[in-house]
């Protein structure tokens, strides 16, 4: 339709066109006539008007002049002042009017000649008014009459040139009036002709355009038409795609789910299709133990565990490189090296082209499944091993049950279990034979009345939450003694049991274990052992009274002897002194040597009843320990003993000798003796065989004394060791005995008494003294002032003893 | 010296230990004056000047008491025990001469407040040696307690009228 028109409509907008530009052009040229009329008859009225002008100036300055004559004149022949001013006035004017008439026939070269003529003319005017008004002014004489000629003559010259000037402005104005009427009447005729033409054409136009208004409104009616319907399908459009877009979002949230639940469950990567890894979740990270940023373009080869075969894998991207889905256990190899089992899917995804574009691999982590199934085999391998041992423990089991059995039923130790309820769930013979009854079927709170226990009085029956047994159950391992008597054991019989919990494998208790024995004859024993104890111990007693008076007696004795025994040794030895003192000189040599022997034997007799009464304080005086430095004490026994080695040669070897917890008082009694033993047998002495006495300057008598100690299991051992003359180890019984002697008076005095003494101090200590000797070689005595382990026994059967 | 002084008072029951006692004393030069008694109770009257010795007076006690402890009557320990607690005689000098060195009789002796306790040796000339340094010590080397502190204010005036010596 469109283009059937559209030759027509172009021919008809051609036409339009050209029709209106025609009328266009003729409107113009109809205003630019007009215009140019205008102008025309605005120049020509200009020239009229300019005419007009010239013709008045002209008269204008001809007025003027013919004032400046006048009043001049007049002046002249007034001399009044106001006609001076007047004059010069107008004098004045004259001159401009002639500056307008040049200005104004500028443009007109003949007017301006004549005005070239009228300028002297006027100036001679002007100059004989001058002359009159200065005559005037200066003479005060009046213009004569040939001055009034001449001034006349003047203007008269003056006026014809102006004539002159005004006829041929006259004639300029009629000239140019005549022109100007005949461009206004050329105009009107062209201008009426022209707004024909235009009338006409706009009628055309007018045709023109309406029909154009009409196929235009056709036009539009179509287009809007077509509009609406464009509207509706575009609104369709929308809705459809919105719609669409919504599924779209519903589709991807639904997508995004998905993915966030695969995720969760499984292991998921992605590969393009060269195998490069592209994306991997969380799980495969946590799996493979590599970070995203390890996996992302590697290959899987990074997890070969190197578990499959080649073909394996070739059999895989074959299936997934043809756009198949791959399903299958894969065993990998994580960073640290540990290897993991995945169930793995991988879907290729496909491009348009049908094509795969990436690979989703999709796994679960399968290693402990796989794992137990490689556990499985071993397992049951173990499984047959252990039935097998299962069945020899079986044998084991039973065997060891009756070798139980065997022994529950000939064991002397009655023995009972309990259930923790106190169900009796064993009892051997022996307690039956002990506790005369089997078993029953009994409440726990029964077992006392049933069997009858009592407490060792006999009498209160055993509360029945105390036994052994009830509290075994509970978990509690008790002994105790108690007494039978039930009408099966008339007599009774005392028995000690021992209760302890049963526990099961997890340790719980699960009841209790009792054992027991008949103990009525160790009661019995042990009966008859309390009564000889205590009449054991009443015999001590006595014993000890009886004891206790004989040494107070032996006290008595000891002081009577101390006091009663050494008075009349001293008056025998003073009486003796005094009757060789006064009446010696009167008495022979013999009944000198008498008195003599008499105060010798005062002497020993006071040094026996000493040392008797030292010994016997000895036994009576308490012990009084304390730490010892023993070297201080033999220093100090060997400061007492220093008179006696006066004019002898004595090496003392005194070694450093331990701080022992002792007596001091009696050990340095110990010293005290031995020393003066040791000084005693080396002193220089006649021969055993009777010989002479060997003379002191003898190199083998040089006496050499030695202290010294050596340790025996941690206790010290005194030793005192001399060069002397020794003793025969034959006699060496009789060293320590009171009384007892080696060496006969006349060698070496003593009393028998010394080595008695030290002996008995040293058992007071709990040590022991022995000697060594040769005769000849000397002599060595040791001891030990702390009980040893044969003492310490003793001390322990002592007190043992008394118990009993 | 003054002949009513007494220098030594001895208890000493037994006749030979006063013999050789004197015998010893008398041959130092130290015999001059003493008296002898021969039981407890006799020491004790003549030291408080009662019965027998009631002319003595306080203020002329004797410079030395040597005494024995076993005596008849009155043991030795309760003479040394009166003698100690009675301010008119506790500073009376009074040496124990005994045969015993028995460890209780030093304890009670020296407790009672015995000035000496001596053990008399049984050879007679150690005997004698220690009587002469005892009565050389006490007589002649110690200060005793200056004589008008003793005296009462009642003054007696008897004296003693005879010393025996034998």
């Amino acid at each position: 339709m469109k283009t059937a028109e559209a030759p027509i409509e172009a021919a008809l907008r051609q036409r339009v066109t050209v029709g209106f530009v025609v009328a266009v052009l003729l409107t113009g040229f109809m205003g630019l006539l007009a215009w140019r009329t205008k102008q025309v008859a605005s120049n020509e009225s200009d020239l009229v008007a300019h005419t007009y002008s010239v013709i008045g100036t002209l008269e204008a300055t001809f007025q003027h002049l013919m004032e400046v004559e006048n009043s001049a004149r007049a002046f002249a022949l007034t001399g009044m002042e106001p006609l001076l001013a007047h004059y010069k006035d107008v004098r004045a004017t004259v001159a401009q009017d002639q500056e307008k008439l040049l200005h104004l026939t500028a443009d007109n070269p003949d007017q301006q000649r004549r005005l070239n003529v009228l300028e002297p003319q006027v100036r001679g005017a002007l100059q004989f008014a001058e002359s009159i008004v200065v005559k005037r002014s200066q003479m005060h004489a009046a213009p004569s009459a040939n001055e009034v000629l001449e001034a006349e003559k003047l203007t008269d010259a003056v006026r014809a040139t102006i004539q002159e000037m005004k006829a041929e402005e006259t004639h300029l104005l009629s000239q140019r009036t005549q022109k100007a009427s005949a461009g206004r009447r050329l105009t009107s005729f062209i201008m009426v002709v022209g707004m024909l033409v235009g009338t006409g054409l706009l009628a055309l136009a007018r045709l023109a355009v309406n029909r154009e208004i009409d196929i235009g409104a056709q036009a539009r009616a179509q287009i809007s038409i077509l509009n609406a319907e464009l509207e509706q399908r575009v609104e369709q459009r929308t809705a459809a795609l919105q719609a669409e877009i919504t599924e779209r979002k519903a589709a991807l949230r639904e997508l995004a789910d998905q993915k966030f639940a695969l995720d969760q469950h499984a292991i998921v990567a992605v590969t393009d299709v060269q195998g490069t890894i592209t994306y991997v979740n969380d799980r495969f990270c946590t799996i493979s133990q590599y970070s995203t940023d390890e996996l992302i373009g590697q290959n899987h080869r990074i997890l070969n565990s190197g578990h499959h075969p080649k073909e394996f894998f070739q059999k895989m991207y074959h299936s997934i490189a043809n756009g198949q889905v791959w399903h299958g256990e894969i065993k990998n190899r994580a960073k640290d090296g540990s290897i993991y089992w995945v169930d793995a899917t991988i879907v290729p995804t496909l491009s348009t082209e049908g094509k795969p574009r990436q690979y989703v691999a999709i796994r679960t982590d399968i290693t402990e499944r796989k794992l137990a199934e490689e556990g499985l085999a071993g397992q049951a391998l173990e499984l047959l091993t252990q039935a097998e041992e299962l069945a020899s423990s079986r044998q084991a089991l039973e065997t060891q049950t009756l070798m139980l059995q065997s022994v529950l039923n000939s064991m002397a130790e009655g023995l009972v279990a309990a259930d923790e309820q106190g169900k009796f769930v064993l009892w051997n013979p022996a307690a039956e034979k002990i506790l005369g009854m089997g078993a029953a079927e009994l409440a726990v709170q029964e077992w006392s009345e049933h069997y009858g226990l009592f407490r060792s009085d006999k009498v209160t029956p055993f509360p029945t939450d105390q036994l052994p047994l009830a509290r075994a159950i509970h978990g509690e391992v008790t002994t105790t003694e108690m007494f039978v008597r039930n009408r099966e054991l008339a007599e009774g019989a005392w028995i000690e049991a021992s209760g302890g919990p049963r526990k099961n494998k997890e340790g719980l208790v699960c009841g209790g274990v009792v054992a027991f024995r008949d103990i009525t004859q160790r009661k019995v024993d042990e009966q008859e052992i309390q009564e000889l104890n205590e009449k054991l111990e009443q015999r001590v007693a006595e014993r000890t009274i009886q004891l206790e008076t004989a040494n107070k007696e032996l006290e008595a004795f000891s002081y009577s002897v101390s006091h009663d025994l050494r008075a009349p040794l001293r008056h025998i030895s003073g009486f003796s002194k005094l009757l060789r003192e006064e009446f010696g000189s009167t008495l022979d040599p013999h009944a000198q040597h008498y008195l003599e022997r008499i105060q010798t034997g005062t002497q020993e007799m006071g040094l026996l009843v000493d040392e008797l009464l030292n010994l016997a304080r000895v036994g009576r005086q308490a012990l009084n320990r304390q730490p010892t430095r023993l070297n201080s004490i033999v220093a100090e026994v060997v400061t007492i003993l220093q008179p006696e080695i006066e004019g002898r040669n004595v090496e003392w070897v005194i070694a450093d000798l331990p701080v022992v917890d002792c007596d001091p008082v009696l050990v340095k009694q110990i010293f005290q003796n031995l020393l003066a033993n040791a000084l005693k047998f080396t002193r220089p002495r006649v021969g055993t065989d009777g010989s002479a006495p060997v003379g002191t300057t003898a190199p083998f008598l040089q006496t050499v004394i030695e202290v010294g100690y050596t340790d025996e299991g941690g206790q010290p051992v005194l030793i005192v060791r001399d060069n002397g003359v020794g003793f025969n180890m034959k006699y060496v019984d009789k060293l320590f005995g009171v009384f007892q002697r080696l060496h006969r008076t006349e060698e070496f005095e003593g009393t028998g008494i010394g080595l008695a003494t030290v002996q008995r101090i040293v058992h007071k200590h709990g040590g022991r003294v022995w000697a060594e000797g040769e005769l000849d070689k000397g002599a060595a005595f040791y001891f030990t002032l702390s009980v040893g382990k044969q003492v310490q026994w003793k001390s322990n059967g002592a007190t043992a003893g008394g118990r009993l | 010296m003054n002949p009513t002084e007494l220098d030594i008072l001895l208890v000493e029951d037994n006749q030979d230990d006063v013999d050789l006692a004197l015998h010893a004393l008398r041959r130092e030069k130290l015999a001059n004056n003493i008296f002898v008694a021969r039981d407890g109770e006799e020491a004790l009257d003549f030291l408080f000047c009662r019965g027998a010795f009631a002319h003595r007076a306080f203020d002329q006690p004797p410079k030395l008491v040597l005494l024995d402890l076993k005596l008849p009557k009155v043991d030795g320990m309760e003479v040394l025990k009166q003698v100690k607690s009675d301010p008119r005689t506790k500073t009376i000098p009074v040496v124990i001469m005994t045969s015993s060195k028995e460890e209780r009789d030093l304890m009670s002796g020296y407790n009672l407040g015995a000035n000496s306790y001596i053990q008399k040796p049984v050879d007679f000339d150690q005997f004698r040696e220690t009587v002469k340094n005892v009565g050389l010590y006490w007589l002649v080397t110690n200060q005793p307690v200056p004589a008008k502190a003793l005296r009462a204010p009642e003054r007696l005036t008897s004296v003693v009228s005879r010393v025996q010596v034998t």
